[in-house]
This record gives C-alpha cells, structure tokens and sequence, in this order.
C-alpha cells in the first residue's frame, strides 16, 4: 500500500540519524563515513528549503496551467467539474510516476502533485455532481459526498505517500461531514469527536507493531492529532464549528442553545481529556502525544471562565505564565534532583544537538514575532489612557501598545 | 531491518563498539526521554504569557493603581530579573557560552519584555522624554545588544535587532512625507548597518555564532526592501537590478556554504520581482497564465539541478 518500501524508509531514517549522532559526537567521523557507506538508499531526498520552494513552483505550475486550460477553453460548470476530474487523475498518476520512477521522496513536487490531485477532485466531483444546484440551509446528505470523498482520498494520500498533513485534511474534511448529515450542534460536535476517535482506536490497535521502526513517528503525530482534534469538537467555547459560523458571519451557537446536560458533559470532558492524554503520551514515552496533552490542559485553563460564564480578568493570563513557568521549573528540578538527572527514565538533559538547533531557531523567530504578539492589540479597555507607538525594545517595532 | 536490529547488525561486524550501541539503543527506545525541549517550550510560553497579562493589566489599571505602584512593581521585577542574571551569569567569553542553566535565559528575557512595558509606560504615562521615543528605542537598542552579548542570548539579540528596526521606522515616521522611498533607505541602511556589524564582530571572534542570525535578517529585510522598490512603477530600474544583485548574491552564498535559506530567498523574492516587471503591463489572461506555466517548469528544473547537486538533506 505505501509508495516506498519498508527497507528503504528505514534505511533513510537510519542515515538520518547517523547524522545527528556523528553531530552529537556519539559516533567518530570514520565511523559515519563507513555506517553511512552501508546506509546508502535509491530514494532521493532534499533539504527542507528546496523541498518548499519545489512544493511551492510545483503549486503555480500546475495552479497556472489548470487556470490556462479553463481561461482559454471556458467550459461550462459541470463540464469543468468533470475537466478538474481529469485533472485530479492526471496529478495522481503524475505524483506516483514520480515518486516511482525518479524515486523522489519528500521532495517537494510529488507533494505538490498529490495535493493539487486531492484539490481538483473535491472541485471537480462538487462541480459535476451539484453545480446549478440551490443553495439550501438544511442539512442535505448527498452532498457530503463530497467532504467523505476528500476524507478518503487524503488518508489514501497519507498512507501511501506519508505525508503527514494529509491526514490533517483527512480530519479537517471529517469536521466538515456532519453539517451535511444534521443540523443540531450537539449532534455534530458528538459525530466529529466519534469518528476521530474511531480513528484513534485504529491507530492506538495498529501502533504496539510500529513501536521502534520507521512509522513510529508517523502514528505518534497522528495519534497527537486526533487526541487535539476530539479535544477541539468537545471544547464547545473553542470549537471549529464556532469559530466557522462566526468568520461566515451566519447563526452561532451560542453556549445557552446547547442542552445544558451535554454542556455540562463536555465541560467534564475537557477537564478529563487532558490527564488522560498526557498519561498516555508518559506513559508511551510520546513526544507528540505529550505535547497535544500539554495543549489540550492549557486550552482547558484558558476556556475554563468562559465555559463557566465568569469574566475574564486582564491577570489571568499572569497567573496563567505563572502556573506554566511554574510547573516546568518544578518538572525540571524534580528531573535533575533523581540519580544520574533521571526519574523514571525521563531526564531534563538535552540529549540531541537537535534540540539545540530547534532552539536556536526557535529563539530568533519567536523573539522576532512573540513581543509585537504580545503588544498588539491587547489593551484596549482603557478609555483616556493609551501607549502610543508601543516601540519599545521590539516589543513591538510598530503600531499601537 | 530496523535501527535496533541495525544497531546490532553492526557491533557484531566491529563498526560501532557495545558501549555506543547500548548508548545508541537506548536513545533510540527513549531510555532515557528527554524532556529538555517540552520543558524549555513550557517556560518561553510562561514567560511570554506573564508577560502578555502584565502588559495588559497595566494598561487597564494604570489610573487605578496609580503610577507608583505600577512603576514599584515594574521596577522591582526588572530588578530581580537583572540581580538574578548577574549575580548567575558565568564569566564572559567571546566564544559562544552555554549558560549555568537554562533558566537564565527565560528570566533575562523576562527582564528584557518588562523593561519594554515600564520604558513604554514612563514615556505615555509621565512623558519623560517628551515625545521622543526614538531615543529611549535607541537606548533599548544599545541595552539590548549588551544583554545579547553578556549572556549569549538569542531571544535578546532578536529583540536588539527589532528594536533597531523600530528605531529606523519611529524615526522616520516623523518625516512629512515620501515615506515610501525614505522607509526604503532607511531599510537599506538597516541592512548595512546590520550586516556589516554582524560581520565585523564575527570577524572579530564575538559571539560568531551570532552571524546566522544577522544574516538571516539582513537578507529578508533587503529582499522586502528592493521588492518594495520593484513595485513602484516610477524608479524601478535600480531597484530591479539591486535586486537581480542582491538574488545572486544570496544564490552564491547558500550554494556554497550550503545554507538552502538563502537559496530559497534568492528563487522567491527573484522570481516575485522579476515576474512583477515582465507582468505589469502584459493584460491578457493567456499570456499571464502561460507565463507562470513556463516560468514555474523551468524554475523546476534548475531547482532540481541544484538540489542534486547540493541539496542533502537537513
């Protein structure tokens, strides 16, 4: 079913990883020159910056002439639908062609094909199959055709090539599915969260197999992912079913429509989901599953007041920096105060100079972005007082403070 | 065949000792997990956070509170901020330090964004310098740049740079008019400023890691700038050919010492450029589309050639 073959994945992530250890100077240089002589695989790969700007000159290419094809021939709606059909074939048998053939592997245009073929066939069978049609606020089954097809077609792409954002839009097209089938909110924020953990237990059942190979991380980030996303349909204060009405500008759900039973239900919920999450991901040694854990018990404290119908007070988020730098102090002393800097074989030790690399990064961007985050548009309650210009020390190179 | 079973594959064949396979085998298990990143992410959002509810609680309770409360507790947090870093930070070195813990780095920063909310305040609030905020900026600027080099902080340097660039854009805003073209320059002597800097003190063996960081600013604020003069239909001309200059360069630069950043600058910021000047008086559909088909396919293929050529991955 995948594109690539065991053998060569794992002979790709075992070059990789020589080349962190002989990095972290676990291995010697004459060490890595002869491990690596014997790790050598036929799939090519690039770094991650020729690998976006592939992805990105693939997109306009593509983009450019499917817009020349309609701009030049201008068919008709349902004849465009079935033209983006052709298209999206053309895209997917171009995608495997080269990733097959030319053994491209997380290069960038495969990528960029695959994904145009998942697009042209959510337009083209939309197109086809209900152009012409009027648009109707009730809920209509038949055309969440479509969404399911998108659902289907991107975890086929995920599982096949491995892209990992595939299967977030295999989730994101799952958020989409029970607006077509009901229009009770409650009804669609339960469906969602089903589904995703429908896929959760497959996930959960297939990864023990997978546990020290070369999907490990693969089913680590997806299992992270639909922990977030049943998270997300349960925090009705946070829900994508909201937020969507809101941007659209049509009816929202307001907390008070829910029936207080189910209100109170998810309110336990996204207090109990994420202990849960962050055991498991403990317990598994799972950096993604911890991480989503971590998110989803931040969300909860800043959700908690709204869920409750308290105000919110300009300290919260204070006390809120607090508790975090709090408990990564209290994590981090506990850690290093243990035998050899390890309790229960966690350590706050930095192991790989890949973190160190993912911090230096980190620390030039976020220190570019994070103070005009933080100073824009925050204050505004005050009536007569206002910080003009907020230039102060980049925190916030322009604007208003 | 697995990396464990890889692992063991090669101790028995002499190429790695048991010693490093145990060590191996056992990072690549999680044994032990580090937690090192989850924990540094945990403070940087704490710090961040507290730092967001502060600023906002000043500003919605100044009148309330009163100045010199508002001012005691700034201050008393700058203070402790700056005892605890100085009174912990190691010995300087022009090299590149790693700090006593990793906490240091959080607080510095923490310092570093109340000194922002308390400077900002003084000036709104009591008007101290009059109106002249670019000068505390400035101020901040040259503090910031000290801190960064102290105690070899990043976040800091990061900070120094953007209030450097705040300090060019506060200063011209005060000008009556052509903004555009004075921002222009006033980016272009950013970039010289900063890259020569940069350069000088990585010449100079201060903190060269720094470099990277320079360099990486320097090349987007140049690109944006000369971009911004490629789009204006009155003086392009010098502009586009900066800018044909400048995507060289950068080309040159990541080709050969193998930093694909700058690669990636060069293809995109070239090819907006370029494509806004063959574009801007070309109206037909046909012939836009078509030029971005045939643009975006030969793009493609020299991509490919560079990235066999110099593209390992990273």
């Amino acid at each position: 079913m995948r594109l690539y073959s065991a053998s060569s994945e794992e002979t790709l992530r075992a070059r990789r990883l020589l080349k962190d250890w002989a990095g972290d100077g676990i291995l010697t240089q004459a060490q890595y020159q002869r491990l690596e002589r014997e790790t050598v695989s036929e799939l090519r790969t690039t770094n991650v910056f020729l690998r976006l700007i592939l992805f990105l000159f693939t997109l306009i290419g593509v983009g450019g002439a499917t817009a020349l094809f309609f701009v030049t021939s201008r068919p008709s709606e349902h004849t465009s639908g079935v033209f983006f059909l052709i298209f999206a074939a053309i895209c997917y048998v171009a995608a495997e062609a080269v990733a097959s053939q030319a053994r491209l592997y997380r290069y960038g245009i495969e990528e960029a094909l695959a994904v145009c073929s998942g697009i042209f066939l959510c337009v083209g069978m939309q197109l086809a199959l209900f152009s012409g049609r009027p648009y109707s606020p009730k809920p209509d089954e038949v055309q969440s055709f479509v969404p399911a097809a998108g659902v289907i077609f991107s975890l086929w792409i995920w599982r096949r090539f491995g892209l990992w954002y595939a299967f977030l839009a295999a989730m994101i097209f799952t958020m989409v599915l029970p607006g077509y089938w009901t229009s009770s909110h409650s009804a669609q924020h339960v469906t969602i969260a089903l589904l995703y953990a429908i896929g959760l237990i497959l996930v959960a059942t297939v990864r023990p197999r997978h546990r020290f190979d070369y999907l490990a991380d693969a089913y680590s980030l997806v299992e992270a992912f639909l922990w977030l996303g049943i998270y997300l349909a349960m925090n009705l204060q946070l829900s994508w079913l909201n937020l969507r009405e809101q941007w659209l500008g049509i009816h929202t759900a307001t907390a008070a429509e829910f029936a207080p039973p189910f209100y109170w239900t998810t309110w336990v919920l996204i207090w109990g989901l994420p202990p849960l999450v962050l055991a498991r991901g403990i317990r598994q040694k799972d950096r993604f599953v911890i991480a989503a854990g971590a998110i989803v018990a931040i969300l909860t404290l800043v959700s908690n007041k709204p869920y409750l119908g308290w105000p919110r007070h300009t300290w919260d988020p204070m006390l809120l920096g607090i508790l975090l730098s709090g408990i990564a102090l209290f994590v981090r002393r506990w850690l290093d105060r243990g035998p050899g800097g390890i309790r229960h074989g966690f350590t706050a030790a930095r192991l790989s100079g890949k973190d160190k690399e993912w911090m230096n990064t980190g620390s030039v961007v976020l220190g570019l972005v994070a103070p005009q985050s933080i100073t824009a548009g925050q204050q505004k309650r005050s009536a007569d007082f206002e910080f003009g210009g907020g230039t102060s020390g980049g925190g916030g190179a322009s604007g208003k403070f | 065949m697995t990396i464990i079973a890889r692992l063991e594959h090669w101790r028995e064949h002499g190429a790695i000792s048991p010693e490093q396979q145990i060590h191996l085998a056992g990072l690549c298990r999680g044994e032990p997990f580090s937690l090192f990143l989850e924990l540094n992410i945990l403070l940087y959002a704490g710090v961040l956070t507290f730092v967001a509810g502060l600023g906002w609680t000043v500003t919605t309770w100044s009148q309330q509170i009163g100045d010199v409360v508002v001012l005691a507790v700034l201050s008393a947090i700058l203070g402790a901020c700056f005892w605890y870093c100085f009174s912990r930070a190691p010995v300087w070195s022009a090299a590149e330090t790693t700090a006593p813990s990793s906490i240091l780095d959080y607080v510095l920063y923490l310092g570093s964004l109340v000194w922002c909310i308390e400077l900002a305040y003084l000036e709104n609030r009591l008007h101290v310098l009059s109106g002249q905020g670019d000068l505390y900026l400035l101020a901040t600027t040259v503090f910031f740049f000290f801190l960064a080099y102290r105690f070899d902080n990043r976040f800091v340097l990061s900070l120094a740079l953007s209030s450097l660039a705040g300090w060019f854009g506060l200063t011209i805003s005060h000008w009556p008019s052509h903004q555009d073209a004075a921002y222009r320059q006033y980016a272009l002597l950013y970039c010289v400023l900063v890259g020569v800097g940069g350069l000088l003190l990585q010449r100079r063996g201060l903190k060269a890691h720094f470099f990277g960081t320079y360099l990486n600013i320097v090349a987007n604020v140049l690109f944006w700038a000369l971009l911004s003069g490629v789009f204006d239909r009155q003086t392009y001309g010098l502009w586009f050919l900066a800018l044909l200059i400048a995507c060289g360069a950068s080309l040159a630069w990541g080709l050969t010492r193998l930093q694909f950043a700058f690669v990636a600058y060069a293809a995109v910021y070239g090819y907006i450029g370029v494509s806004s000047m063959l574009l801007r008086s070309v109206t037909d559909d046909t012939a836009v589309l078509s030029y971005f088909v045939v643009t975006a396919i030969a793009m493609l293929v020299l991509l490919v050639q560079i990235a066999r050529r110099f593209g390992r991955p990273a």
